[in-house]
């Protein structure tokens, strides 16, 4: 057996690490630029920050008029944070498990199903930019358009009216996004190991946001996606209440930011109970490398407001957005803003409480020769002909 | 340990009790490698930072006060599925958690570590409906077969009646309303509701409401505290050494019980390895087919590899787990491994109580939530299913309650007039913030129903993502409609306890699949024969959850898988020592 004799090598050792560097330099950023952004942890553009912004302001908005201790959401918390982090934080790629490209023969994953570029902002339309991406070809686009065309014309596979492709072009808003890329910045060589390292660049009108990081990016990618899902759920006329362009209560977010708050919940329902990665796949596909994962993180998108609002993860502060091991509850856990709401204490050692015995003496329990069970259940218990079994 | 007689795969919640009777009862030398961190160990005093030592096979090792410090008991700090301690990840923190593909909406709940899930579960035992197992068609062993190694499994967890504070209270009253009679037995025939059967160490009797002690081992306190603190990993009561906790967990029944072979010289001997991930089963052509050999591992932190050769190779690895290694080390499947996974189809109905509907049950207007055990009395209805009361901290009731469905979001959400709930599906906004504002009388009822096992539920190789350990687990589960119907009765019924007792809105979540309670993956009767060897790799055993022929009707499944882990060390021991 082999022994362990790591030397316990930090994560800030591997941050500031050679690899690391010299990564992020390959896309572009000075060496100043990527100690900069390896430095500064996981940093936030525009667009991803207020579109979960938007999603937060929707499950835990403000609340006037349930008492004092109750007006403030998620937003006040920046819980938007909470959710990116876990995004980030959600999926290691190893180069090992790369290929220069895919072998749909062996199911491996090529390193251009990762890597996303495209510019709203440079080209005719959002959408134009987005089928210029990364490894798809001239002629993939315009198959891919021609596709989509003949896809949306039945949206709902009932027949009808369905979408145009300029409809969607006109519709289709990314806010405050000019360019977004996302590129594994590891040499990709054969005999190449370990996490792989992604370089995540957004341009906008106001700067520049260039992160490096270990773990895919899911947590910028997903706001893409909810903005062409938005835009298919407009387009099908599905909102209830009326479109916001503009949005200025969330100004860097793209089409799914104009919707309703209760719209935007409508929306991402339609992911998972309304077929819109489906009809949506050829588009979605040339973001995530598996679209069906998008039902998971409409899941995850619910549920992560119980696992961040609720708890005590407000009370880290300044360092939510650190490594768990870096994190320091700066707040007791029963006085963080969700805890004042709930009348929750915090961890305890214990309670002094009355209990008691239900029965008296403890369960009956004679030894396995003794047993005399029935032959059968009788009565309401029997479900006839139970179906289950090898089916 | 150089030349282990077995090698066991996984120290979750089956893992240690069989290596332990191996140890024990056969005098057989095993080694167990577990994927996951160790914690309360002071060879690893910070297990998520550091790599820490390599192997244990101490039981002076095991600290309760290291525990404490690791198992804060904070919810976010705990459960959160990216960064919690209690994750399904390498047990390094600064890595992303073990991906799976989940392409369906549908959470996915385990625990990488030394103890495994049992690390969070509510230390709920009851056994298997005796008609789970002996009248659907699926086991090729009896109940009765099961009953001894039960008791073998209860005595060692000390598994007793769990205590009843107000919330049960509550329940019970509601219960009895509705016309269910308690139930006395463990060998469940009949429908009504007990206390549960829980491995938790009776609080003392001298704790009660007037009780102004500390709550310190180091002062003499023994057993459980009440502290509703068994999901964020339960180390209460605080500074008890690990085998002293109140909860069971493998970690503190089983893990110090294997360990404690090592200082007697007529047992056969335990050594835990954590942070050692089996990518490979060795095998060979043996007389009489395929034979296991060994296995080969990765170290987590220093990604180093190594084999190990033993006599018998026994996977313990999970319900995931299990199946994926089985599948990429490319042994035979004849087309059940992974397959017929069951989940205990869940729901939750919740019920919102009025301060007067409790002072008239309990004289005290308090069903405070975090105060008792997280579960300590059930429903049981053979055939069809269970029903759990719970009671838990705010952001797991959160999400539980009100942020986990499949029936989309409330304000858009039918109710059928006919059906005894006021509202379904996820609740936001100012509404969720007014029920949560209700948090302190609030509860849950988890229905846990009887599915069946079904082939196209399960596990499969993910034929676009790799990890370093191989292509990563895709996981698939859908209700069968007689599964459905079985949860829509067993909704109404708990609808109805929370309307006796007095309950003033009742709401359905429709969770969609909540993988927690996972069993038979690797199936008795279908991957594994009635010794629990693989049919076709001799010398290959399955000692978890996954060799369970079915969900065992509904009851928690820890005190059936560890019962069935004990069973097949005897049978590895009576076949080849």
């Amino acid at each position: 057996m082999v022994e362990n004799n790591d030397g316990g090598v930090s994560r800030r050792t591997m941050m500031h690490g050679l690899g690391g560097l010299a990564a992020v330099s390959m896309s572009g950023m000075t060496e100043r630029q990527a100690e900069a952004a390896l430095a500064a942890g996981v940093s936030t553009d525009p667009h991803t920050r207020d579109t979960y912004r938007a999603v937060v302001d929707a499950i835990l908005p403000r609340t006037p008029g349930l008492g004092d201790e109750h007006v403030p959401g998620g937003l006040e918390v920046e819980l938007e944070k909470f959710l990116i982090w876990d995004f980030n934080h959600f999926q290691e790629i190893r180069l090992e498990t790369l290929a220069e490209t895919a072998d749909p023969t062996v199911g491996q994953l090529s390193a251009d199903q990762l890597e996303v570029g495209f510019a709203p902002a440079a080209a005719d339309s959002a959408l134009d930019a987005l089928l210029d991406v990364d490894g798809i070809t001239e002629d993939a686009i315009e198959n891919t358009v021609d596709e989509l065309d003949g896809f949306l014309d039945d949206p709902l596979g009932v027949g009808g009216d369905g979408i145009d492709v300029d409809d969607l072009r006109e519709r289709l808003d990314f806010g405050a996004v000019d360019r977004f890329d996302v590129s594994i910045a590891d040499s990709l060589e054969e005999g190449s190991s370990g996490p792989a390292t992604f370089d995540v660049v957004v341009e906008t009108a106001d700067g520049d946001t260039r992160t490096a990081m270990r773990n895919y990016p899911y947590g910028a990618v997903f706001p893409i996606a909810f903005d062409i899902v938005a835009t298919e759920f407009i387009l099908l006329g599905k909102n209830e209440d009326a479109v916001e362009r503009g949005n200025e209560e969330f100004p860097g977010g793209g089409t799914f930011v104009q919707l309703s708050r209760e719209d935007r919940l409508r929306c991402l329902w339609s992911i998972v109970d309304g077929g819109a990665i489906d009809r949506l796949d050829e588009l979605l596909s040339t973001l995530i490398a598996d679209v069906g994962i998008l039902k998971f993180v409409v899941m995850a998108v619910n549920g992560l407001h119980g696992f961040g609002y609720y708890t005590e993860w407000a009370g880290y502060q300044e360092t939510t957005m650190e490594m768990p091991n870096d994190r320091r509850l700066n707040v007791p856990p029963g006085e963080v803003q969700s805890r004042e709401q709930t009348g929750y204490p915090g961890p305890q050692p214990g309670y002094a409480a009355d209990w008691r015995h239900a029965i008296p003496g403890g369960f009956d329990d004679p030894e396995a020769d003794d047993l005399d069970l029935p032959d059968d259940l009788t009565g309401d218990d029997v479900i006839d002909d139970p179906g289950g079994e090898s089916r | 340990m150089r030349d282990p007689d077995v090698v066991v795969i996984g120290a979750g919640g089956d893992g240690p009790a069989c290596a332990s009777r191996l140890a024990r009862a056969h005098g057989l030398d095993v080694l167990v490698l577990e994927g996951g961190a160790w914690h309360g160990n002071e060879k690893w005093p910070e297990p998520h930072a550091d790599s820490g030592g390599t192997i244990s096979t101490d039981p002076d090792d095991l600290d309760g006060k290291l525990l404490d410090e690791q198992f804060t008991v904070r919810e976010a700090d705990a459960n959160d599925p990216t960064w919690g301690y209690l994750r399904v990840g390498p047990a390094d923190h600064s890595r992303a958690p073990w991906f799976r593909n989940v392409p369906q909406n549908l959470f996915l709940w385990q625990v990488s570590a030394v103890g495994g899930t049992t690390a969070h579960y509510f230390g709920n035992h009851p056994r298997a409906y005796p008609y789970a197992i002996d009248e659907q068609p699926h086991w090729p062993i009896d109940y009765e077969d099961l009953v001894p190694y039960y008791q073998l499994n209860e005595a060692v967890t000390r598994t007793q009646q769990a205590p009843m504070t107000n919330k049960e209270e509550v329940f019970i009253a509601g219960a009895e309303r509705a016309g269910y009679d308690r139930i006395d037995t463990l060998n469940v025939t009949e429908t009504g509701w007990r206390p549960q059967p829980n491995a938790i160490e009776a609080p003392p009797a001298d704790l009660d409401a007037k009780y102004d002690g500390s709550f310190s081992y180091d002062d003499g306190f023994r057993g459980d505290s009440l502290a509703a603190d068994h999901f964020q990993g339960g180390p209460t009561p605080e500074d008890a050494p690990v085998r002293e906790k109140a909860r069971k967990s493998s970690n503190v029944s089983w893990v110090p019980r294997a360990l404690d072979t090592n200082a007697d010289p007529e047992l056969g001997t335990v050594a835990i390895r954590p942070n050692a991930y089996v990518t490979d089963i060795a095998t060979d052509e043996g007389a009489g087919g395929l034979e296991a050999t060994g296995v080969e591992f990765r170290d987590t932190w220093s990604g180093n590899t190594a084999t190990v050769e033993a006599d018998v190779v026994v996977l313990a690895a999970g319900c995931i787990e299990s199946p994926r290694l089985w599948l990429n080390s490319g042994l035979p499947d004849d087309g059940w491994v992974g397959k017929g996974l069951t989940t205990h189809w869940f729901d939750w109905i919740v019920g919102t109580y009025p301060d007067d509907a409790i002072e008239e049950i309990n004289g005290e207007a308090n069903m405070d939530p975090f105060v008792g055990q997280n579960s300590a009395v059930r429903f049981d209805k053979p055939g069809v299913g269970g029903m759990e009361d719970i009671g838990m901290t705010p952001g797991l009731v959160s999400f539980g309650n009100y942020l986990f469905s499949r029936a989309g979001y409330s304000f858009d959400a039918e109710v059928d007039p006919d059906e005894p709930w006021d509202s379904r599906g996820y609740v936001v906004g100012k509404e969720l913030k007014r029920r949560m504002a209700n948090y302190r009388n609030t509860k849950a009822l988890l229905i846990l129903t009887d599915d069946l096992p079904r082939r196209n539920n399960g596990v499969s190789l993910d034929d676009t993502f790799a990890d370093e350990h191989g292509a990563v687990p895709e996981i698939r589960w859908e209700p069968h409609p007689d599964d459905d119907a079985k949860r829509d009765e067993l909704a109404r019924i708990a609808a109805r306890i929370h309307r006796e007792a007095g309950a003033e809105h009742v709401h359905r979540c429709d969770w969609p699949p909540l993988l927690l309670h996972m069993q038979s993956s690797m199936a008795m009767g279908k991957v594994v024969d009635e010794n629990a060897q693989a049919y076709n790799v001799d010398r290959l055993f399955v000692a978890d959850h996954s060799a369970l022929a079915n969900g065992v009707g509904g009851p928690n499944p820890t005190n059936s898988g560890q019962a069935l882990a004990l069973r097949t060390a005897d049978r590895i021991g009576a076949l080849y020592f």
